[in-house]
């Protein structure tokens, strides 16, 4: 124990974003966390939602004014990217919890194919709502 | 300075909880996580449903029985999911009393979301 400094706390802190080399599954895992951070406002956002539909109608139309606006459309899309992008991301969490998918070669394409497809699970979501008309700009 | 020194004395103590629960909230994080794909997929599905119908159509879907506890375990789980996911970068990028007051926070903000969706979901089953 001598080698460690005195001043050191004892519980080390995670090194930070600039010490790495940039690489597909180091982006991913950045990716993760942020998506997930920004979850945090749907789900702020999701339960504002209950709760302007439970206080009346005059506090959901004022709620659906914000979120139908381009503004509020805008944010709606951010957020659903997020939870799709930490959805698919999850899903190869779980794959590399069984054991699987950790060479280099296959822990890099998991990471592209995951994201790629939580971008199209996306835009596959918004260009239904669209062409069903449901939304509109 | 010794103040770094205390802090991290404390922690001790909370690495040595950890040795004892680790694994349970592994699996919690696991768990919540497979439990959430369907639900996640329902909540896409749900918005897509209640999108364009203003209140009226809100109002019934959310009142249907099914729906109301879909909605409620949804939150429920990831209230759930988002605190420990909140704990693990909290716990990777602050230390002393920064790392106290955001976990702190993180309590409020997971009690917040859990008592408003309780909360509106009573009261739309009060006016049914």
């Amino acid at each position: 124990m001598s080698q460690i400094p005195p001043n050191t706390p004892l519980r080390p802190l995670s090194p930070h974003l600039q010490v790495w080399r940039w690489h597909i599954t180091m982006f991913s895992s950045i990716m993760h966390r942020v998506t997930g951070s920004a979850s945090v406002a749907g789900a702020i956002l999701v339960a504002a939602w209950l709760v302007a539909l439970a206080l009346g109608r005059e506090h959901y139309t004022c709620f659906l004014t914000l979120a139908s606006s381009p503004l509020g459309l805008l944010v709606w899309f951010g957020l659903s990217l997020a939870g799709f992008v930490h959805l698919t991301g999850g899903l190869r969490h779980l794959i590399w919890d069984t054991g699987a998918g950790f060479e280099p070669k296959k822990a890099d394409q998991i990471a592209l194919w995951t994201m790629i497809l939580g971008v199209i699970l996306t835009l596959a979501f918004w260009a239904v709502l669209f062409a069903s008309g449901k939304v509109a700009l | 300075m010794s103040t770094d020194r205390n802090v991290g004395a404390k922690s001790v103590k909370s690495w040595k909880q950890s040795a004892h629960h680790g694994a349970g909230e592994w699996l919690a994080e696991r768990g919540t996580s497979l439990v959430l794909i369907p639900l996640t997929l329902w909540a896409a599905y749900a918005a897509f449903t209640v999108a364009g119908g203003g209140f009226d159509a809100a109002v019934a879907f959310a009142r249907v029985p099914l729906n109301s506890a879909l909605i409620g375990l949804t939150m429920l789980i990831s209230v759930w999911h988002m605190y420990m996911g909140i704990k693990v970068i909290v716990d990777d990028y602050l230390q002393g009393g920064l790392r106290g007051f955001t976990m702190f926070l993180n309590i409020l903000l997971s009690a917040a979301l859990l008592i408003a969706t309780g909360y509106a979901l009573f009261v739309l089953h009060q006016g049914a």
